[in-house]
């Protein structure tokens, strides 16, 4: 703890001398993160780690002069907070990424660490999520070249970081967008673009053990080559876009196969959305066959992947609302989501307004054919005028037998959320929030009902103090309390937290991390320069 | 620890000696083109706000600077960028919410955190301020409503210094 005072008291005292001033072409630029808990006994959950203690910090910085360009950044886990994966031997410093890279007008070569995506991420997505200990960055070389605005042509080559070390695996890509638009001197009025992917996975068969081989053998997997082809197409004219993509992926093995052989894969992806006025409706649809992608097949681990599976359902903000959410079944799922704005505004006053919103998605087994998700949900915000606000969210929501639950598990979640601005810089909100678990024969569906509350006082621009209770009022009859506040001058932003906070999955995009219940303290501080 | 604490001072001490332009980045347009971030930059000051769907605060954030717009720009002439940082997962609902709300923003879709990196750019909400000729004169992490006006703030100070 005293490191992290050193590093706030440092930080606080150069944030004032941060107006930028320059000196030569070249820049610095960087940022900070660290989050610090302090387990504590609870004698609801259980004794607290043994060394009580878990902090995870990241510096990264960032080099720029003219068309140049360098940058590290150093991860320090002392120890790693409970829930991470791959660092339960606790203590570790190391370089997480590193890179130079010259860009010309049309021209851009890296090498390094390379952060990159293809189309929508489903042959290869490398990128860094900090909530999840994700990076799955390429440690080679990445070159792009843009033939004007009418071909973009890009390349890598490299090897994926696992954790904290590196795959023994080799993986490259090309990726080509072709603007027909562009070409046909119609981009004016039209967006339109044929785009197409190429990434290789290459890991030797003969790297594990005898066990590992007598797998792959019995698996029918005989090379170590695993090629994915992605073809996609783009298209918006007037408000309407529809967006398309078909992936077929080589002969890999996956973890999640109950009959243990590898298979060939592939992918859909549809997306049509149409806007007019304050009204924009977007509907999508994916279907999934074997695409879980792993960096190295002598692995495990949701960090372990090239590819990105995104579960394509809403993501809430509110807790009881976002109590399971869903996890994606690359094995064999099919499904999609609509989603329907409509801003309905006041010709009198900006002040105000009604934002209604509804959205649906729902997932199947695509083996069984049985429902593994559901979700139906809309809320209304209405801006009274400048001081109030209101929300009321409904979601009905359904898990089906295939995500592990006994039976098909609903439940029904009423949220409400009002702000009230009492001047300039003084606000109160308020959450109420209940979830209504079904009930068949007298019996209620996994953990029962739920309710929860938070208030949150803030004067702005630097201090927010909050409090909040989650309350499970049929099962467990558990208290998830928490409280804290945060402080904020410029780029840097320290939060401070004591609380009891639920087992469950941390979720984002479509990897989810589980992390263990806690009762502690919890310290985040945040700065860029 | 200390090699740590000692190479962070050292940095956050000498990002004074430097100025900070916007990076030389492409990104998408709500109409699924690709933009150079340079290229916004037309001889006005600049707001520019990170936000997210799965982010409360900065939605909150952008209908605020969307409220006060109209009085504001009576007072003095800049441009909004709203960046989302939304990924492949929520690209496509963040792109109908930002169409429907009837934002006056230019608005960037960054699911690639290509700018996000570039701009350092670690929580959401996250809002910068830059003067006519592209140069970082102002950031602030977090929003606390009324917190807005710090912004507006910073681009009257511009107005001033002309």
């Amino acid at each position: 703890m005293r490191f992290l005072a050193t590093i706030l008291l440092a930080l606080v005292a150069v944030a004032p001398a941060m107006a930028q001033r320059s000196i030569g072409n070249g820049q610095v630029s960087g940022s900070f993160e660290s989050t610090s808990i302090g387990y504590l006994d609870d004698k609801k959950l259980g004794a607290a780690p043994e060394d009580h203690f878990g902090s995870n910090n990241y510096l990264k910085v960032d080099y720029a002069n003219g068309r140049f360009s360098a940058g590290l950044q150093a991860n320090a886990f002392l120890p790693v907070l409970q829930g991470y994966d791959d660092l339960a031997d606790g203590k570790k410093f190391y370089l997480a990424s590193k890179y130079i890279q010259w860009s010309d007008k049309n021209f851009e070569v890296l090498v390094g660490d390379i952060f990159d995506q293809y189309g929508n991420g489903l042959i290869y997505r490398s990128f860094e999520d900090r909530n999840l200990g994700f990076n799955n960055s390429v440690e080679g070389v990445r070159a792009a070249y843009n033939f004007g605005r009418f071909v973009q042509l890009k390349g890598m080559y490299g090897r994926p970081r696992l954790y904290t070390e590196y795959a023994d695996s080799w993986v490259r890509g090309a990726d080509l967008v072709v603007s027909l638009a562009d070409i046909c001197g119609i981009q004016e009025k039209v967006m339109l673009s044929v785009e197409g992917s190429y990434v290789n996975r290459f890991q030797k068969l003969t790297l594990g053990d005898d066990r590992d081989k007598l797998i792959f053998e019995a698996a029918g997997l005989d090379k170590p080559n695993l090629d994915m082809y992605s073809g996609r197409l783009n298209f918006g004219w007037n408000g309407l876009s529809l967006r398309g993509e078909y992936v077929h992926k080589g002969k890999d093995l996956n973890l999640d196969a109950t009959d243990g052989l590898a298979k060939t894969g592939s992918a859909i992806y549809a997306e049509a959305g149409y806007s007019y006025g304050g009204f924009s409706v977007v509907a999508t649809y994916r279907q999934l066959s074997n695409m879980a992608t792993r960096a190295s097949l002598y692995d495990e681990g949701v960090a372990n992947a090239i590819n990105y599976l995104p579960a394509l359902t809403r993501q809430y903000t509110y807790m009881l609302a976002n109590l399971n959410p869903y996890q994606v079944y690359a094995m064999g799922e099919m499904g999609g989501q609509a989603d329907v704005c409509y801003s309905l505004r006041s010709k009198e006053s900006r002040y105000r307004y009604w934002n209604f919103h509804a959205n649906f998605s729902t997932f199947y087994n695509s083996f069984s054919k049985n429902l593994m998700w559901r979700d139906i949900n809309f809320d209304v915000e209405r801006q009274w005028g400048k001081k109030f606000k209101t929300i009321f969210l409904f979601s009905r929501q359904e898990w089906g037998k295939s995500l592990g639950f006994q039976d098909l598990y609903g439940s029904n979640i009423f949220v409400g959320d009002v702000t009230y601005k009492f001047d300039r810089k003084k606000s109160l909100r308020v959450e109420l929030q209940y979830l209504l678990a079904d009930r068949h024969e007298g019996k209620y569906d996994y953990e029962g009902d739920w309710v929860a509350v938070l208030a949150e006082f803030s004067l702005a621009p630097h201090w927010s103090f909050f409090v909040q209770d989650m309350y499970n009022i049929d099962k467990t009859k558990t208290h998830y309390y928490s409280g804290g506040f945060s402080y904020t001058y410029s780029r840097t932003r320290v939060q401070l937290s004591y609380g009891r906070n639920r087992a469950g999955y941390i979720c984002s995009g479509g990897v989810c991390r589980y992390s263990p219940a806690y009762t502690g303290v919890n310290l985040v501080l945040t700065s860029s320069f | 620890m200390k090699k740590l604490l000692s190479l962070l001072c050292l940095l956050m001490g000498a990002t004074t000696l430097f100025a900070q332009q916007l990076p030389d980045v492409k990104v998408e347009d709500i109409e699924g083109k690709m933009v150079s971030v340079r290229d916004l930059v037309k001889g006005k000051p600049m707001i520019i706000s990170y936000w997210s769907i799965a982010c409360k605060p900065c939605i909150q954030e952008l209908n605020a600077i969307n409220d006060a717009l109209e009085d504001w720009r009576k007072e003095a002439d800049f441009t909004v960028v709203a960046v989302s940082t939304d990924d492949a997962r929520l690209k496509a609902p963040a792109k109908n919410m930002a169409t429907s709300r009837g934002w006056e923003f230019t608005c960037l879709f960054d699911d690639k955190q290509v700018l996000r990196r570039a701009m350092n750019v670690t929580q959401t909400p996250q809002a910068f301020v830059v003067d006519a000729e592209g140069n970082i004169i102002h950031s602030h992490t977090g929003y606390t409503p009324g917190s807005e006006e710090e912004l507006f703030d910073k681009i009257l100070s511009l107005k001033k210094k002309k």
